[in-house]
């Protein structure tokens, strides 16, 4: 089993300013997952309960010269601490940029390489695995070893993977945020209240946010959000109704679906735009199975679609509801 | 009576109001909200909203949010309605309307079809926001403040906001219970706490006119108060009211009952091209008045008139 990959400055910049910090909101611990094409951050794969984050890159937007092997069609699994993984990377940034600020890279190429290793911890028997990083400075070389879990076994792999396959089910529905920082700053006021919300989408462009407990009822409705997949045309002379009766008749209707999930998992799914996506939807699995948010990112300067990386997150549904 | 003031099922709306500056007001109910969970009892009127906090018979709170603070207030009920919610609540949910970017402006409605409080974002574009608050039949507030006069010539002193809040946050250390003196030769406040240590804290007013913004006493009176009870009336006063640093007045009547008066701005957000007015200046009706009440300790020591 071995890995071994140089990191871009892309790369770099991606995974430190981006996706670490917005994977760490999701939960300290999560799989990584190497392919011969592909590089994953995989949050609550193989236990249930949690949000599911699923980040994807292709091999060539965060690595050059990447080499993997197993006896597993070439996939390695493990899970890593993102915090720990997140301070070894910032650390030896500093001394890479420590290196290139003087000049000498122009003479001497320098690289972050990123590889698989067991080592003997001090005061061990037991050989450990480590996800290493190393890099030289101007007058200095650094090595950061993250302490990972041991390789998945196949078994372990084989779930792994058909829960991957799974959490790629589309909705049918998909409604675009209009402004993810400002529906960020709305849900976490709004958490103070209850701690399980209903969201409901329809077809229309509807996004209905709604946490209602004994004593209260709170909710907002974005309308004539931007669809993609099954539209339906607005009915007519509803526009007076109340968001609630509105969206009770579009489930009726079966233009809506509607799902209950936790408000904490809502929260966080927002706190991916710390990844900076350029778009962000959401929508319900068929049998409202549970609620996706799925965040697009474009070529930098361009309104195309990068496809070399993708990030979405699916929010564990807490009652089917009655569809 | 407008048309407005009518719901879905023809019935008369006691209250429907529209207020363009959330902010405010949850800033001023803020101000009252010393612990986490607390009832209120909310009276309605034709000069428009109070609502009254209380604990332990000692302490009292109550924000005025008069009528000129709103953008319309439609008043038709008889008599004067009075319900009960739970004031964190109320002040989470309309917290939530007060989103940055968001229209800010809402409307109150009250009773809905279950007796609820109503609210809705008003002018905003394809978003809206909407809560229905539960509320209650109310408790009877438990002691009825009639704030006396404690002589012909009254007992007060007018402070800036943010050394009160400053002062008894100092106060803190020594301990539970708190004696406020007042005395004509020279014209002084004191803070003194006595616990495990004891520290005093003197407001001279010629010392420091700017401190002490007015000052009437004609004989020395000291009372004594709980600290934590002293505390719950500057405490909660958000950041952003404290810096506009505005006088607080506390007044002590008869019986060694202490007023404490603030004053919170609920004056619309500004726009960032308007002329700049000149410093400070609200319009007198863009102000939400917060008071509390706060009985004094009763102990042998006490020194009184």
């Amino acid at each position: 089993m071995k890995f071994k990959a140089n990191l871009t400055d892309h790369g770099v910049n991606l995974l430190e300013k981006r996706f670490l910090p917005a994977l760490d909101k999701m939960g300290k611990i999560c799989h990584l997952y190497l392919t011969r094409d592909h590089f994953f951050f995989l949050h609550n794969l193989l236990n249930g309960d949690g949000i599911q984050s699923i980040a994807q890159f292709k091999k060539e937007a965060l690595f050059e010269d990447y080499r993997i092997s197993s006896q597993n069609e070439d996939r390695i699994a493990f899970a890593i601490d993102l915090s720990l993984l997140h301070r070894a990377l910032r650390s030896i940034i500093t001394v890479y940029a420590e290196f290139s600020s003087h000049g000498v890279g122009g003479v001497v190429s320098n690289q972050i390489q990123i590889r698989l290793v067991k080592k003997l911890p001090a005061h061990s028997q037991q050989p450990t695995p480590f996800l290493t990083f190393e890099t030289k400075g101007y007058k200095s070389a650094v090595i950061q070893d993250v302490p990972i879990s041991k390789p998945l076994s196949r078994a372990d792999m084989a779930e792994l993977q058909a829960a991957l396959d799974t959490a790629q089910e589309m909705p049918r529905t998909l409604v675009k945020v209009r402004d993810m920082n400002q529906l960020e700053q709305f849900v976490d006021r709004m958490k103070h209240v209850g701690d399980v919300m209903n969201v409901s989408i329809s077809k229309y462009g509807d996004l209905h946010l709604q946490i209602s407990t004994t004593l209260i009822t709170l909710g907002a409705e974005f309308r004539k959000l931007l669809v993609l997949g099954e539209q339906a045309e607005v009915p007519r002379g509803e526009g007076n109704l109340s968001a609630q009766t509105r969206t009770q008749r579009a489930i009726q209707r079966g233009d809506a679906m509607i799902v209950q999930v936790s408000v904490k998992h809502f929260f966080k799914s927002l706190q991916c735009h710390l990844a900076k996506p350029d778009c962000a939807f959401y929508g319900i699995t068929s049998q409202g199975a549970c609620l996706t948010v799925i965040f697009q990112f474009f070529v930098p300067g361009t309104r195309q679609t990068d496809k070399s990386i993708s990030l979405h997150c699916r929010l564990p549904v807490l009652d089917p509801g009655s569809n | 009576m407008s048309s407005s003031a009518i719901d879905a099922d023809g019935d008369a709306l006691d209250l429907v109001c529209q207020l363009d500056n959330v902010q405010g007001i949850v800033d001023a109910l803020t101000s009252v909200r010393w612990k986490r969970h607390q009832d209120a009892v909310v009276e309605l009127s034709e000069h428009g909203i109070v609502l009254i906090v209380e604990e332990s018979s000692c302490l009292q709170a109550k924000v005025y949010l008069q009528k000129e603070l709103f953008v319309k207030y439609e008043y038709s009920a008889e008599g004067r309605p009075r319900f009960g919610v739970s004031l964190g609540l109320f002040v989470d949910c309309l917290n939530t309307f007060s989103v940055p970017g968001n229209s800010n402006s809402i409307e109150i409605r009250y009773p809905g079809p279950d007796m609820q409080l109503l609210l809705k974002s008003v002018d905003s574009l394809d978003a809206c926001i909407y809560a229905e608050v539960r509320t209650r039949i109310p408790d009877t507030i438990s002691w009825d403040y009639n704030f006396e006069p404690a002589g012909s010539t009254p007992l007060h002193f007018t402070v800036k906001s943010a050394a009160l809040k400053e002062a008894i946050d100092d106060l803190e250390w020594p301990g539970s219970s708190i004696q406020i003196t007042l005395q004509p030769n020279p014209p002084c406040v004191t803070f003194r706490g006595e616990g495990h240590g004891d520290l005093q804290i003197d407001f001279m007013y010629y010392a420091n006119t700017d401190l002490l913004i007015a000052f009437s006493c004609d004989r020395q009176i000291s009372y004594r108060y709980k600290y934590k009870f002293l505390r719950a009336t500057t405490a909660n006063i958000p950041g952003s009211v404290i810096r506009d640093n505005r006088g607080s007045k506390l007044t002590i009547g008869r019986g060694g009952m202490l007023k404490v008066q603030h004053l919170v701005s609920v004056a619309k957000p500004p726009v960032s091209h308007s002329h700049v007015d000149y410093a400070g200046y609200q319009q007198p009706s863009r102000i939400a008045y917060i008071e509390f009440f706060v009985k004094p300790e009763v102990d042998d020591n006490t020194v009184s008139d």
